[in-house]
């Protein structure tokens, strides 16, 4: 009885366990498999070592060193910055363009949103695939288009000058829809009053939307450049499985050189890892220089 | 009061004739809106197209868009190239697996940072968002070497035990069962129900919707997911789709046909879960970007 009334009477309280008990799994699994993770990846990059500890020597800060004076390290740097350049810019604007478009929800527009939502649900295994398949100059449509308008030859994915330019599209086709589907978010929270006012000073359509439109969306605007850039600078899936970082190491994002030395021709993952802490050092600069400008923004705005 | 004077104010613009003067642009719009629906429609169209048409058909010239006969040859010579009904059924495996029992943990502890105060929470939760900040990519060669240290490199728990705890569903979440009233967890209190029936019995069922927002992108996310998959298995036997299509068709592709029904199969099944759970990819996007 006196058990059974105590029992009773904890149940009442908010026992001082539960909360622990909840999140617990959560943790351990984050600090198995991400904070111990990142702790050792700084440790792996001072060592000189395979696919296993065995044989593992120190190396101290050799693996940094040698990556400044890496040509293969410093272009897929490059490529990864002139992805950030021009793929982000053009996925936005499309994604503004189109989100400005389809607004308003009428049964055309969800139509048309669903469509070019579509293909962020495809893998970058078979848009690749797909996109590779239209640009074959053997069995693809684009080449035959190409022809049958009497434009010339082109090696779409084997072409130093132009295949970057290929990946940067399919990656657009791939994943504005996310963008445009935030940003649609975003325009549908702007305030109805603010149109119908600039309607009765006759104000145009293009003008609301640069006027009204954009200045109500920047934060979303500015979260959306901050994302994108970010995640810029981890661009694999799409190279991996059209180019594999060709021709001429033209399409090698850095992500994609940390893969190939760790799991790729070679299995170093020492030297792997200290490429990592580049990226995340680089990633870091980028968030903390992002961010203070994003404040300052908004304290001006 | 404000809204009876409203009224004939929003209603001014919608019951205004047509306007002979927006004609051009309402074409134009019309135009831009019909030309990209067929750039995104028309290749995965033909891609599905011709993952039915016989080889000969595939590399005739010129090429053909509508396939007059259709055969499954395609999907036959897969099947023998690659070991495709494994790849499926491990990308099936690993999408449910992975996705099932990361929806109820990753509800736990956003339960347990809305619903109740306790010692350390702000750190856990520093740590919570610590995680979401950390790429994937900086930390997946040590990942790797753990996961091979744990000796369940190239099993299922390899594949899926670090990919159950996610920062962004705990999130989501957290704010679901933030926004439930206080009086719940009272009322069940006094009633003597355990916090572990609190939570599963009454909790669960009134954040359905969030956590069907979270199944459906999680299955797409894993379905889809390369990376991860390429570096923990090892054998043909646990590949999945996504790394199993990649790897057979490589840099260069010359089997044409099986290339096209493999990225038939890859897509299909998540393209019929759009067709149903399109609502919830949508909200799970946009719920994405509410922290910005």
């Amino acid at each position: 009885m006196v058990q059974a009334a105590g029992r009773r009477k904890s149940k009442g309280l908010k026992p001082r366990w539960a909360p622990y008990l909840f999140i617990a799994p959560v943790i351990v699994l984050m600090l198995v498999f991400n904070i111990v993770p990142l702790l050792m990846c700084f440790g792996i990059s001072t060592l000189d070592m395979g696919m296993t500890f065995n044989n593992a020597t120190f190396a101290g800060l050799a693996n940094f060193r040698e990556a400044l004076g890496d040509w293969r390290f410093w272009n897929s740097l490059v490529v990864t910055l002139k992805w950030t350049a021009v793929e982000v810019p053009l996925q936005l604007i499309t994604a503004i363009a189109m989100a400005g478009l389809l607004r308003r929800n009428t049964r055309p527009n969800q139509l048309f949103r669903a469509i070019y939502f579509m293909p962020v649900i495809c893998s970058a295994t078979a848009t690749g695939i797909m996109w590779k398949l239209i640009l074959h100059s053997n069995v693809g449509y684009i080449p035959y288009i190409m022809k049958l308008m009497g434009l010339g030859k082109v090696n779409f994915m084997n072409n130093p000058g132009i295949t970057f330019y290929v990946i940067v599209f399919m990656s657009v086709w791939k994943t504005f829809g996310v963008s445009m589907t935030i940003l649609i978010g975003a325009m549908q929270n702007v305030s109805a009053d603010l149109y119908e006012a600039a309607d009765l000073d006759g104000c145009g359509k293009l003008r609301q939307f640069f006027q009204i439109t954009l200045p109500c969306i920047r934060p979303t605007l500015w979260f959306l450049i901050m994302t994108r850039i970010i995640g810029s600078f981890q661009v694999f899936d799409i190279v991996y499985t059209t180019t594999g970082g060709g021709p001429n190491y033209t399409t090698e994002t850095l992500v994609s050189y940390i893969y190939s030395r760790g799991f790729g021709d070679v299995n170093r993952m020492g030297y792997a890892s200290s490429l990592s802490i580049w990226l995340l050092a680089l990633i870091l600069f980028i968030t903390v220089i992002m961010y203070s400008f994003m404040l300052k923004q908004e304290k001006e705005g | 009061m404000s809204t009876v004077t409203k009224a004939p104010v929003h209603a001014v613009p919608r019951k205004h004739p047509v306007r002979w003067k927006d004609i051009p642009s309402k074409v134009l719009i019309a135009l831009i809106l019909v030309i990209a629906a067929v750039i995104i429609l028309l290749p995965v169209l033909w891609m599905f197209l011709s993952a039915f048409k016989p080889a000969g058909k595939i590399i005739a010239y010129p090429p053909t868009f509508w396939p007059t006969e259709f055969t499954l040859a395609n999907f036959e010579r897969l099947a023998k190239r690659i070991k495709v009904v494994f790849y499926f059924r491990n990308s099936v495996i690993y999408a449910l697996l992975t996705t099932v029992p990361s929806v109820f943990l990753c509800a736990m502890a956003g339960y347990s940072f809305a619903r109740f105060e306790f010692k350390g929470r702000n750190m856990l939760f520093i740590l919570v968002l610590a995680t979401m900040m950390i790429p994937f990519q900086v930390i997946m060669i040590p990942l790797f070497l753990v996961v091979k240290n744990l000796g369940i490199y190239d099993t299922y728990s390899g594949l899926i035990l670090p990919k159950l705890a996610v920062a962004m569903s705990i999130f989501m979440m957290r704010s679901a069962f933030a926004s439930l009233p206080k009086e719940l967890e009272e009322a069940g209190r006094i009633d003597g129900i355990s916090e572990f029936g609190l939570f599963f019995r009454i909790f669960l069922p009134l954040v359905k919707p969030t956590m069907i927002t979270m199944f459906i992108l999680g299955v797409n996310a894993a379905w889809n997911d390369l990376m991860w998959p390429l570096l923990v298995t090892g054998s043909t036997k646990m590949r999945t789709l996504a790394n199993g299509l990649a790897l057979f068709i490589g840099s260069d592709t010359t089997e044409y046909g099986p290339a096209f029904a493999g990225a038939f199969i890859s897509i299909a099944p998540m393209l019929v879960l759009y067709i149903f759970g399109q609502k919830y990819f949508i909200e799970g996007t946009m719920a994405g970007s509410v922290k910005g």
